[in-house]
This record gives structure tokens, C-alpha cells and sequence, in this order.
């Protein structure tokens, strides 16, 4: 309990995806304008994470590992067997959400289909990958499918949780009087920026 | 001749023909690389050990070589003290154990010998701030003191704890006392408390938490090996 | 057709780089970013599979069915990062450690999509090629300016090569852990945006 619990702590704050290694970035500073759609993207990201994270590890363990069905070391079809199932699994979420919630399908338009090239979605499959191979004292240590689950949640939370502080401070910033070429992007760069640094702090945390 | 490629067979055979292709493509590119990859990876894990054994800075051509005339076993041990494997091919037994499989009834320890003289190496892993961090550190014949030392770490902060990694902070363990006679441990302190102390090192100034992993890691693995290192002392 | 080469070669540079005015593939650029070898290798890396996910595209772009086509895309993409990643565990096993899963990323690297789907469905061969190094180029050019900035304040080598003198630091000059961060990795950006927009005016946001 335990583990699951600084796992879970740990993958908010202090691995944020966002501030401690940037997955997501490209859809996080695009959609980060307004706090009621950024709401619904970070729902969207933590839902098709939640999914994709649980089920790639379990093709990671029962199929691609040496100790999977095949007896083989597959890994190296780990990539292009990942972004089907995640691209799979967009393109379901994508037909879901337009069949029962057309208000928030409208609101997220074109973003929905880009979730698949999002990094956050691919990222979190990889360091899954990569934190199966950890020692299991770590917190990082990704042991179970529940692990997998707890994972894959509580960065979404994590995600989530950025892309809507930014959009909070970037409806703000809309009134306020910045050098025109920094207006924009570069502004959000740096909010961004300063943004990590308050975050870093989280990482004296001994979980 | 013009094909619809919009129809249904032409799409389910297009996307079939591209995944046979792809899976060939892979796999052959795959089992041309895996032994040179393979063998990097040994080569690496193989210099990190030489470090400890104040052998750096070795090309990678001849760390085969260097390893196969420093290192006579790579034995398992457990906490007892009991040997499982004796490890007489250098790189079979306890060198093909991961990282992440060290446990208290599965220890790799390396005999080696330098200019005659004995010594052993200790692998150890550990949890420094952001990520995993280990090391190796190497023992005279006596059992007790510090011929040399090598640490890495995964992802700690550059310039801060990544400093673990530098032969700065890892030649001050030599010659300092591992594990003294009354079982007291070596410790990691806070930068500049050392004092001179044989059985204390100083930490990192600004990198508290992973000097205090480095004491962590050197405390849990010590005291599992200490059974076997009573057993070679007598 | 040559001015056009030509175009599609040099617009990515500057005037429509993926990272300043795309905003595209930023997820990786900035992670790999704190020395400048990794930060060289990754902006390699990604040129050459921009090139030659365009070209392969570009050349079976009237076979592909449209409904299958972003699948496509993806695998033919997923299949050049496993090649490249394959190569760098073998041939450059340091620096692939370095990078881990961010090679892995450059699938999801949206410069790749954004490129195929914009320009290589739609256009020959050659120039496709083209604008698949140019677009690689313009997202090298900015993680290495960002790694070199990083490295020299941050540690103060260059490829890992000692640039500032050890006679600065016996002054008192120290380096400046805050550069190896993250977080400045983001700042730095910014400022090159500023900088870029200061010089190329008519850019609107």
C-alpha cells in the first residue's frame, strides 16, 4: 500500500510529465488558452493514458518479454506495437466521445485525434517499459498491472493538473502588458519555465 | 490500370503487405545489431567495475582483455555468507546478474587480483533523489579497506548529485576503512564533517538527498555482505 | 521546380521552423537538452527519419487507402525510430543510454505527422526529401543552440570538453546548477522565441 501510494504521490508532483520531462508539450501549449477546454483535454489525456498504459504493459510482460509466450525477446517490436494499440484506442475514444458527449467533442475538435501523436500517451507507455526494469524498492518501480494503473492515473491527474495552472495564469496574462514579441508563445515558454521551478521543490519530498 | 484503393480488399492486403514487410525489416536489422549491442553493454558494465579497481579510462578494445586479467570469479553469495555459484569463468555467473535482481540471497561479488594482491568488489544499488543510483566499491585483502570506488546514478541532478559520478568525489574513499572490526560502517556525512575520519566521507554540498542514498545504499549492501567478507578475512 | 526545392528546404530553417513558429516536437527537444552530444545526436536522429519517413511516404502517397492512412504513417515512422535506436545501442551505446525513451518519443514527435500529413502526402519526391531535412534541420539547429547554452553555463565544458578556465572558478565564478534544470530548458526557449520574433517582425501569433 504503500508503494502504491508514493507511486501515485510521486507521479503528480514530483515526476510531473510536464515539468520534470516535458511529455505532452506540444498539445499542452496549444490548447492551454482557456481553463474550460483544458480541462477536457487533460480528462481525455488521463483517460486514453489509463487505458493504454495497463494494456501495453501487459503486452510488454506476456508477449514481448523473454519470459512471454513467445520466449523471445521482442522488444524490439515494443515501439510500433505500442502506438497501434495507442492509436487503436484514440481512434475508439474519439468515436465514443462524439457518440455520447457532442458538447465536449466539439469543444476538443481537432484535438482528440491528435491525442495519438501526443507524447504524454506515448511517453507514459515508455517509462512504464523502462520503470518494469527498475529494483523494487524504488517508488518508481512498476511491478503490477495495478502498479501499471496507478501509474498511468495519477499522471493524467499530473498532466491535468498543469495544463489547467497554466491556462489559469494565461487567461490572466491576456490583460497584461507584455513586449509584443514576446507575446505568446514566448511568454508561455517562460510561465512554463517558472512554472517547473515552483514545482521542483516537490522533489525534496522522500517518498 | 487503375486499382480502387478504397476498397475493402485492397485496403486489408495494402496494410498486410506493409506489417510483413516491416516485421522483416526489424527483425532482420535486430539480429544483425544484438551482438554488437550486446557486447557494448557488457563492455560498459565491464569499465564500470574496472573503475572501482582504479583501473579508468580504459579503451574500449581492451577492456575484454584488462577485465579477463583483474577479475578470477564473479561468485553469488548470499547473506549467510554461502556460496551459490563459484563464478569460474569471470563473466558468467554473478556478472550476468542485473541490477535490479540483487537481493539478500543473491549477491555477485568479484575476486580479483592486482600486482598480486587480492581484492574484492562489492556491487551495490540504491534510490538517490530522482532515480536509481549504484555502484561498486573495491576491497583489499584484509576485508575492511577501500582500494577504490565508482558510482553512477540514472538521472540525478547535473551538477549537484550527478557529481556522485565524478572521480572527485569517489577518490576519497580510498584507503578509508568499509567496515571496521567492531562492525561500524562507513558513513556518508554532510560535506566538510568528515573531518579526516577513516570510516566517514563527505557528502555533496547541495545534494543532501542523494549523499544520503549513497550512505544508504553503502549501509544496506554492507551489512549483506558482511558474512562472506568474515568468512575470507580468517 | 528548383526555387521550389529550394523553398521547401530553407522555409523550416527560419521563416516556418517547427519549434518557434510550429510549435511542434517540443516534448523531446527540451529533455535531451541539459549537455550538448545528446543534444546533437537527437537533432540527427530526427533529420534523418524526417527525411526518410517524407520520402518513403512521399513515394507510395497514391497507393496509401485514405482510410488507413495515419496507421501507415505511423508505422512506417515507428519503424525507422526502432532502426535508429537499434543503431545507436550498437554503435553509440553511451549516448543512447543518455537518451532512453526519448528516442522512443521521436514517433510521437509531432514535427514527423505534421510534416507528412502537410507536406509528403501531397508532393514528389525530391522536394519532400528536402523539406524532410530542412524541417529535421530547424529543430536540430534550436536543441543545439539550447544544449550549448546549457552545457557551457551549466558545467562549463563543451562536449564535455572544459571551456571556462579553472582560474574563473579560483576567482569565484561558479556554475550555474539552476542551467542543468529542466525548468531553464523552458526559459531558454523563450527567449529564443523573443529573440526570433524581434528579428523576423511579421510573424503573427
Amino acid at each position: 500500500m504503500v508503494h502504491e501510494l508514493s507511486l501515485f504521490l510521486r507521479s503528480i508532483f514530483v515526476d510531473n510529465m510536464i515539468f520534470a520531462s516535458f511529455l505532452g508539450m506540444c498539445s499542452y501549449l496549444a490548447v492551454s488558452k482557456n481553463v474550460k477546454t483544458s480541462f477536457g483535454l487533460g480528462i481525455a489525456v488521463t483517460f486514453v493514458l489509463v487505458i493504454t498504459v495497463p494494456v501495453n504493459y501487459l503486452l510488454q510482460t506476456e508477449v514481448l518479454s523473454e519470459t512471454g509466450i513467445f520466449k523471445q525477446d521482442l522488444t524490439y517490436l515494443a515501439f510500433i506495437l505500442f502506438i497501434a494499440v495507442i492509436a487503436g484506442i484514440t481512434q475508439l475514444v474519439e468515436m465514443l466521445v462524439e457518440r455520447f458527449f457532442p458538447a465536449l467533442y466539439s469543444a476538443l475538435g481537432i484535438f482528440l485525434p491528435l491525442i495519438a501523436v501526443n507524447c504524454a500517451i506515448m511517453g507514459g507507455s515508455l517509462f512504464m517499459q523502462q520503470r518494469i526494469g527498475l529494483e523494487h524498492e524504488s517508488s518508481q518501480y512498476i511491478g503490477s498491472i495495478g502498479d501499471a494503473f496507478i501509474y498511468a492515473f495519477s499522471s493524467g491527474i499530473g498532466w491535468l493538473l498543469a495544463i489547467v495552472l497554466l491556462a489559469a495564469i494565461r487567461e490572466k496574462m491576456a490583460y497584461t502588458n507584455v513586449p509584443k514579441p514576446l507575446r505568446g508563445l514566448g511568454i508561455t515558454f517562460i510561465t512554463v519555465g517558472l512554472m517547473a521551478m515552483a514545482f521542483m521543490c516537490f522533489s525534496g519530498l522522500n517518498l | 490500370m487503375k486499382l480502387n484503393t478504397e476498397s475493402n480488399v485492397y485496403t486489408i492486403v495494402y496494410v498486410t503487405i506493409v506489417v510483413i514487410i516491416v516485421a522483416f525489416l526489424l527483425a532482420f536489422t535486430y539480429a544483425g545489431l544484438k551482438e554488437r549491442s550486446d557486447i557494448n553493454e557488457q563492455i560498459n558494465k565491464k569499465q564500470q567495475i574496472l573503475a572501482s579497481l582504479n583501473q579508468r579510462n580504459i579503451a574500449k578494445e581492451s577492456v575484454d582483455s584488462i577485465y579477463k586479467s583483474i577479475v578470477k570469479a564473479d561468485l553469488i553469495v548470499n547473506q549467510a555468507g554461502e556460496i551459490i555459484k563459484e563464478g569460474k569463468n569471470q563473466d558468467q555467473d554473478g556478472f550476468e546478474i542485473a541490477r535490479k535482481d540483487y537481493s539478500k540471497d543473491c549477491l555477485p561479488i568479484y575476486q580479483c587480483e592486482i600486482e598480486g594482491q587480492k581484492k574484492y568488489v562489492l556491487p551495490m544499488v540504491g534510490k538517490g533523489l530522482w532515480g536509481s543510483i549504484w555502484g561498486y566499491i573495491s576491497l583489499n585483502e584484509d576485508g575492511k579497506t577501500i582500494y577504490g570506488a565508482y558510482f553512477a546514478h540514472e538521472s540525478e541532478t547535473a551538477g549537484l548529485g550527478a557529481l556522485i559520478n565524478e572521480q572527485k568525489f569517489q577518490k576519497q574513499f580510498e584507503n578509508q576503512t568499509l567496515i571496521d572490526t567492531d562492525g561500524t560502517i562507513l558513513e556518508v556525512v554532510k560535506s566538510g564533517q568528515a573531518g579526516g575520519s577513516p570510516i566517514k566521507c563527505d557528502g555533496i554540498t547541495g545534494a543532501t538527498l542523494t549523499s544520503n542514498g549513497v550512505n544508504q545504499m553503502i549501509q544496506t549492501y554492507v551489512k549483506f555482505f558482511q558474512a562472506y567478507l568474515d568468512s575470507v578475512k580468517q | 521546380m528548383a526555387t521550389n526545392n529550394k523553398e521547401a528546404f530553407l522555409t523550416p530553417l527560419s521563416r516556418n521552423n517547427p519549434i518557434l513558429i510550429q510549435v511542434l516536437g517540443i516534448c523531446s527537444a527540451l529533455a535531451v537538452t541539459a549537455q550538448l552530444e545528446p543534444a546533437i545526436v537527437m537533432g540527427l536522429s530526427v533529420t534523418v527519419i524526417t527525411a526518410f519517413s517524407n520520402a518513403i511516404i512521399s513515394l507510395i502517397r497514391n497507393t496509401i487507402p485514405k482510410r488507413v492512412r495515419i496507421i501507415i504513417q505511423l508505422v512506417v515512422v515507428a519503424t525507422l525510430v526502432t532502426i535508429v535506436s537499434l543503431l545507436l545501442r550498437a554503435f553509440m551505446y553511451d549516448v543512447s543510454v543518455q537518451l532512453s525513451v526519448y528516442i522512443g518519443l521521436i514517433i510521437t514527435n509531432c514535427i514527423l505527422m505534421g510534416r507528412l500529413e502537410a507536406f509528403a502526402m501531397s508532393n514528389k519526391f525530391v522536394p519532400s526529401l528536402l523539406d524532410g531535412i530542412g524541417s529535421g534541420l530547424g529543430y536540430a539547429w534550436i536543441l543545439v543552440v539550447v544544449g550549448a547554452i546549457r552545457e557551457l553555463l551549466g558545467s562549463g565544458t563543451l562536449l564535455g570538453f572544459r571551456i571556462i578556465p579553472q582560474a574563473a572558478y579560483d576567482f569565484g565564478y561558479a556554475d550555474n546548477g539552476m542551467m542543468t534544470m529542466p525548468a531553464m530548458a523552458l526559459i531558454l526557449v523563450g527567449c529564443i522565441v523573443w529573440v526570433h520574433r524581434s528579428i523576423v517582425k511579421d510573424i503573427e501569433d
